[in-house]
């Protein structure tokens, strides 16, 4: 008996090691790609906030002349304000739009995959295209929007050239590219909701709205939890948003559109200013794990548990 | 108690395995995972392998020179990207040192990262061309080689001085011009015509222009356009408007900022009456105000501020639309002036062979042989349309009639006498520019406030600016 409970047990160990090392080899070109491709540059990035960097081969230590001239930078805390209106107009937007989608699109009507499908679309297209047909359908007086708003009388507005429009309507776009992808997210936490809470609730009486208020907004918490979060990280960190400034606004007009992340790129790849740069893109790294850990405890880590 | 469920336990395992080998064509889950390890170990270790071998080949290892630059295959000008291979090939005929050309996206070029991160990353390009607007940029990071010693007295002496004072530091060269670029302003005949305007008509004031394109503003087509993105552009076609009332951005000296003065106010001023007016849009269509094939041709506006590669592009591309061109109106009191932009040739200090790069700089456009005025014709009457920047190009070009009628001739005997070079400013000096002109410009903002604001952060980086002189 004890014999062979060792044996089973060396048996049962051995499995558990073969199936950990075929489970690491899996994994490992996925985490060496990010630490080569990501940790390392991170670290470097970290780094080079010390140092003034010429982006010609001159470097020399700063100590933290960076964080100085950043501390002293109007156009850097600018920059922080359009990024936080971007962030909450984006947030916010694509959560009410994407979980009003996946709510319709949950529903037993005719051709919803389609609908599904037509939704999720403009995620799979490029950023620099998305960009590209938006501006030329935003153009001053000739562009699509505008003549549709003329045609029911509404005059047309320079929507990528008035500091008043250039980001509402950068944060518009944003939301019609991301939708569909957290519609999916949403979607798929819908129909983890058991039909029988539904039911039950459908025999008491319960009306939509109160389905909606006590049951499918408290079993969605996890999921809004991980959409906030990821579009959040998405807003700050700006990558997204980056290409779709990129090409309809260049930042403009007059800074109104110059998130964080491209002011960040200005001063590297612009004005050679690596070590500035990276000294700002760590600030906001700070800044993003410093939200990232207040989201985590007013949620009590997404579970919005009492206890 | 434990031994049933590791019973149990193994069953299941071998009820999987058994699914396994049946879903995987016979293959136990062993076997299967066994292989998918090796396959995404090969993976791994042969990925960046081969992603290392594609970096070596990719790159110029022939030992050609490589030449960055825009004017590539399917170019606005297709004869333009054909007058670069034809040098090349002309290089490459004769020396033992070879040269490749490497075409680079014009927009990329201009307002993208690749140069920067090219040099950034020691692989910058042994040839490339810029405009004075990124001089001081390349020349502070210590990557301009000196081409003086490949040019000739003779030939030095052909190349115009106010076109090659952005271009020169203490004296030595680093920089040759393809061409001198003034700007002007078009407009559509058909749209005066139109608003029952005619060639007596053309505004020779700012508040003439302004009142023009009043008239000129019909349905969707603007009277006026500046350009609006920020950028090198913009500060390049707003600083001849700057001048003209008197006002800079630094002093002559180089020491401390002149952006806090009249004549940078009202410059500032106008462009936000042409904005606020309703004359002017917001933004301009294509890639933007210095395309006038998808603006003054397609009627987004009737009137134009654009440079004189505009005659070569709207010959190119629009040859029916009827035009006119006139110069750059004034201020009140105001002295007539352009800009006088145009891209250069230069070479990397830190290449494979500067020497060689410098060299080829030299040959192609600063050297007496008939091939190389000839070339120097070629471009500036053939492939585009600009003024020579050197005496003897200019001359054959004028023998050859290209400046003898139409807006060719417009430019050379109106536009451009009395025009500036475009000035060489640092990333700072110009950011602080650029953000005064689009804070007056779309923002609405006070025209002097910006102007105060802009010279203390031009005086606070003169402070500490230890680079070659600001012109």
């Amino acid at each position: 008996m004890s014999a062979g409970a060792s044996e089973t047990s060396r048996r049962r160990l051995s499995r558990k090691h073969r199936e950990w090392l075929a489970a690491a080899l899996f994994v490992a070109p996925d985490a060496l790609g990010l630490l080569v491709f990501l940790g390392v540059p991170m670290v470097l990035a970290l780094g080079l906030g010390f140092f003034e960097v010429t982006g010609f081969g001159g470097i020399s230590f700063a100590g933290l002349d960076n964080y100085r001239k950043m501390f002293a930078d109007p156009l850097f805390f600018d920059s922080l304000k359009v990024t936080i209106q971007y962030v909450v107009g984006f947030v916010v937007g694509v959560f009410v739009v994407s979980l009003g989608l996946a709510l319709l699109v949950q529903q037993k009507i005719p051709f919803v995959g389609f609908f599904r499908s037509m939704f999720f679309l403009p995620h799979v297209v490029s950023l620099v295209v998305v960009g590209l047909v938006w501006q030329f359908m935003l153009t001053d007086g000739v562009g699509v929007v505008n003549q549709v708003l003329e045609a029911v009388g509404i005059g047309g507005r320079s929507w990528l050239g008035d500091p008043q429009l250039a980001l509402g309507t950068v944060v518009l776009v944003s939301i019609w590219f991301f939708m569909g992808y957290y519609m999916i997210i949403f979607l798929a936490g819908l129909q983890e909701i058991p039909r029988e809470y539904y039911d039950a609730a459908k025999i008491d009486g319960a009306r939509s709205w109160q389905l909606f208020r006590h049951i499918t907004w408290p079993l969605l918490k996890p999921t809004s939890f991980f959409v906030l979060l990821v579009s959040t990280i998405t807003g700050v960190a700006g990558l997204q948003a980056f290409d779709l400034i990129y090409v309809m606004t260049k930042g403009g007009p007059a800074n109104s559109t110059s998130l964080g992340i491209f002011y960040i790129y200005q001063q590297a790849f612009q004005f050679n200013d690596y070590g500035y740069a990276a000294a700002m893109s760590s600030f906001l790294v700070l800044l993003l794990l410093a939200a990232t850990a207040l989201m985590f405890v007013l949620t009590r880590g997404g579970r919005f548990e009492t206890e | 108690m434990v031994m049933g469920p590791q019973k149990g336990e193994d069953r299941e395992m071998k009820s999987i395995e058994r699914v396994g080998r049946e879903e995987s064509g016979g293959m136990s889950r062993r076997r299967f995972l066994a292989r998918g390890a090796s396959f995404a170990l090969a993976a791994a270790v042969t990925g960046p392998g081969l992603t290392l071998l594609s970096g070596c080949g990719g790159s110029s290892d022939s030992g050609a020179l490589k030449f960055w630059q825009f004017y590539g295959p399917g170019g606005e000008v297709e004869a333009q990207g054909k007058w670069f291979e034809d040098a090349v090939k002309g290089w490459n005929e004769g020396h033992e040192t070879k040269v490749e050309l490497q075409y680079i996206p014009v927009t990329e070029y201009l307002n993208g990262s690749k140069l920067q991160t090219a040099f950034s990353s020691g692989d910058g390009p042994d040839l490339f061309i810029i405009s004075p607007g990124d001089f001081l940029r390349y020349y502070n990071g210590d990557v301009l080689q000196d081409l003086t010693p490949y040019i000739k007295d003779e030939a030095r002496s052909d190349l115009y001085p106010n076109v090659m004072a952005t271009r020169e530091v203490d004296g030595k060269i680093f920089g040759i011009p393809m061409e001198v670029e003034p700007m002007a302003m078009y407009y559509s005949v058909k749209a005066f015509e139109d608003a029952g305007l005619s060639e007596a008509d053309v505004p020779e004031t700012w508040d003439g222009l302004l009142d023009v394109a009043g008239k000129l503003k019909k349905g969707n087509t603007f009277g006026l356009l500046f350009d609006t993105n920020p950028g090198y552009y913009q500060n390049f076609t707003w600083y001849p408007f700057m001048w003209q009332g008197g006002g800079d951005a630094v002093t002559a000296s180089s020491q401390k900022s002149a952006f806090s003065s009249k004549g940078t106010v009202q410059a500032l001023q106008f462009w936000q009456d042409a904005i606020e007016s309703g004359v002017a849009p917001r933004k301009a269509l294509g890639t933007g105000a210095n395309d006038i094939v998808a603006n003054l041709s397609q009627g987004h506006a009737a009137i134009q501020n654009c440079g004189i590669w505009a005659v070569a592009a709207l010959e190119a591309n629009a040859p029916d639309f009827e035009y006119g061109t006139f110069k750059l109106p004034l201020p009140p009191g105001g002295e007539y002036t352009t800009d006088l932009g145009g891209w250069a040739f230069v070479a990397n200090s830190k290449g494979q062979n500067p020497e060689e790069a410098g060299r080829f700089c030299a040959w192609a456009l600063a050297s007496m042989s008939e091939q190389s005025v000839t070339r120097g014709v070629d471009w500036i009457a053939g492939a585009d349309s600009t003024v020579a920047p050197r005496k003897s190009v200019q001359q054959q070009a004028e023998q050859q009639g290209a400046f003898d009628e139409g807006p060719m001739k417009f430019f050379r005997e109106e536009a451009f006498p009395g025009g500036r070079g475009e000035p060489r400013y640092t990333p700072e000096v110009y950011k602080a520019v650029s953000d005064a002109i689009q804070a007056v410009q779309l923002d609405g903002q006070s025209a002097q406030d910006q102007a105060d604001a802009a010279a203390e952060k031009i005086d606070t980086f003169l402070q500490t600016y230890d680079g070659a002189r600001i012109v």
